[in-house]
C-alpha cells in the first residue's frame, strides 16, 4: 500500500509516534514508583519537547492516556502500565531525559532508543545485596519497635531470605498479593524458630518485625501525595493496593503464629 | 537529659540510619545517595524520640520529625538537586508504622474466631492500632508534603 500523502494523515502520524513515545516515558516514571504529579509533569515536558502544543493526560492504575494537540490535529493514545514498584536511579534518569528533550533538539527516535537504553542499562543492586540489606533494615526495625539483641541475627536471616524468595518470585511473575502472603509466612515463620533458638523474650515482635520488608511505605505515601495533587482515583487505587498487601502480609503471619503455636 | 535518654535517643537514631539505608538500596539509590538516605532516617528518628521523650504523642512526634527532615532536605537542594524529596521520602521510612498495621490486622482477625477471647479489649486494640497506622501515615505525608510545596522544591 502506498503511504499516505495526506497531509492530515501524515501529521496524525507524527502526533502518533509523539504520543506513543511520550506514552512509554511515563509508563517508565509510574513503573518506578513516580506520583502522578511527577508523570503527569514528566510526559507534558517530554510532548512539548517533541513540538505539540496542547496535552491532555489520564492516568489510572494499570494504563496511562494521552491527546496530543498541534493545530486542528487531535490524537489520543493508550498504553498498559506494569507492576508498580520503587527504582530511583531509573525514575531520575527518566527524569533527566524528559528536561533534555523538553529543551529541544531530540527527535522521537533518539528519545525512544534512550528510554530503552536507559530501561536496559541503568544499574541495579545486585539480589544478594539487596537481600543482606533489607535483612538488616528489618532487624533495625525491629530494634526500633523493641525486639531484643538475642533475636537481631535471626530477623536478620529471615527478613534476608525473604527478600531473596520474593525477588525470585517476582521475576517470575507471580502475584504480588500471593507473593506478600507467601513471604509473609516463610519470614515469619523463619524469624520466629531464629528467635525461639537462640532463647529471644521477643518472639512475636521478631515474627512481626521479619515481614517489614512487605511494607509498603513508598505507595502508602504516594497514595496520600496522589490525593494532594487532586488525583483522588489514583490515590485511593493506591491506599487499596496498599491495605491489600498487608491484608496478605497479615494472613502469612497469621498461619504461621498457628504454625509456632505463638499466637499472643 | 539523662545518660539513659541520650543513649536510648543514639540507638533510635543509628538504627533509623540502618533502616532508611537498607530501604535505600531496595528502593534501588545509588552508592552515592544512601548516607544521605541514612542520614536522613536517622535525623527522623532522633526527633521523633525527642518528641516522645518530651510526652508527646507517636503522631505528634512523627509529624515534626517529617517536617525537620523534609525542612533539611530542601536546604540540601543544592547538594543533592531535584531528589531531595525522595531522599527524605527515605528517611521517614522507618517511621512508616508497619508493625502497628500488621497487629491491628492481627487483632481484627482474633475478633472473628468462633470464641472470641476478650473481645472488649481486642477490638479497643485493633481499633487503636488502625488509627495510630492512620493518623501516623498522615503525619509522615503531611510533614514531607507541606515544606516541598512551600519551598517550590522541584521534580525535574
Amino acid at each position: 500500500m502506498e503511504p499516505s500523502s495526506d497531509p492530515v494523515v501524515v501529521r496524525h502520524r507524527e502526533l502518533e509516534r509523539f504520543a506513543n513515545a511520550t506514552l512509554k516515558a511515563g509508563r517508565i516514571l509510574m513503573e518506578c514508583g513516580a506520583s502522578v504529579h511527577v508523570v503527569h509533569e514528566g510526559m507534558t515536558m517530554i510532548a512539548r519537547g517533541f513540538g505539540v502544543e496542547g496535552v491532555g493526560i489520564r492516568s489510572g492504575y494499570a494504563s496511562l492516556a494521552i491527546t496530543v494537540t498541534a493545530g486542528d490535529n487531535t490524537i489520543t493514545r493508550m498504553i498498559s502500565v506494569g507492576r508498580h514498584a520503587v527504582n530511583h536511579r531509573l525514575d531520575q534518569a527518566v527524569r533527566a531525559l524528559a528536561v533534555r528533550v523538553s529543551k529541544g533538539g531530540m527527535t522521537v527516535e533518539e528519545t525512544e532508543t534512550e528510554l530503552v537504553r536507559l530501561a536496559r542499562e541503568t544499574p541495579r543492586h545486585a539480589p544478594w545485596f539487596v537481600a543482606l540489606a533489607v535483612g538488616l533494615a528489618c532487624t533495625a526495625f525491629g530494634r526500633l519497635f523493641g525486639v531484643d539483641w538475642a533475636a537481631f541475627l535471626p530477623v536478620w536471616a529471615a527478613g534476608g531470605i525473604g527478600q531473596y524468595i520474593r525477588h525470585q518470585l517476582l521475576h517470575r511473575g507471580v502475584n504480588v498479593f500471593i507473593v506478600a502472603g507467601t513471604i509473609a509466612f516463610i519470614a515469619a515463620t523463619l524469624g520466629g524458630l531464629g528467635a525461639m533458638a537462640v532463647g529471644s523474650k521477643t518472639i512475636n515482635l521478631a515474627m512481626m518485625a521479619s515481614i517489614l520488608l512487605l511494607v509498603p511505605g513508598v505507595p502508602a505515601t504516594n497514595a496520600q501525595t496522589d490525593i494532594m495533587d487532586g488525583y483522588p482515583t489514583m490515590g485511593s487505587a493506591r491506599a487499596v493496593t496498599v491495605l491489600m498487601i498487608m491484608v496478605f502480609a497479615a494472613t502469612g503471619v497469621w498461619l504461621a503464629e498457628a504454625l509456632l503455636g505463638v499466637r499472643a | 537529659m539523662t545518660m539513659d535518654a541520650i543513649l536510648h535517643l543514639l540507638h533510635q537514631a543509628l538504627f533509623g540510619g540502618i533502616a532508611a539505608m537498607g530501604f535505600g538500596v531496595l528502593f534501588n539509590f545509588g552508592f552515592r545517595l544512601l548516607p544521605w538516605c541514612g542520614a536522613a532516617g536517622a535525623l527522623a528518628l532522633a526527633v521523633r524520640t525527642l518528641g516522645l521523650d518530651d510526652g508527646w504523642s507517636l503522631e505528634a512526634a512523627t509529624f515534626a520529625a517529617a517536617i525537620v527532615t523534609s525542612c533539611s532536605a530542601s536546604v540540601l537542594r543544592r547538594a543533592l538537586g531535584p531528589v531531595c524529596n525522595a531522599v527524605a521520602l527515605a528517611g521517614c521510612i522507618p517511621m512508616v508504622p508497619g508493625a502497628f498495621f500488621g497487629q491491628a490486622l492481627l487483632s481484627f482477625f482474633a475478633l472473628t474466631a468462633p470464641n472470641p477471647v476478650n473481645a472488649d479489649q481486642t477490638i479497643v486494640l485493633a481499633i487503636e492500632y488502625i488509627l495510630r497506622v492512620i493518623f501516623t501515615l498522615g503525619a509522615i505525608g503531611a510533614g514531607l508534603a507541606i515544606p516541598a510545596h512551600l519551598l517550590k522544591n522541584r521534580e525535574f
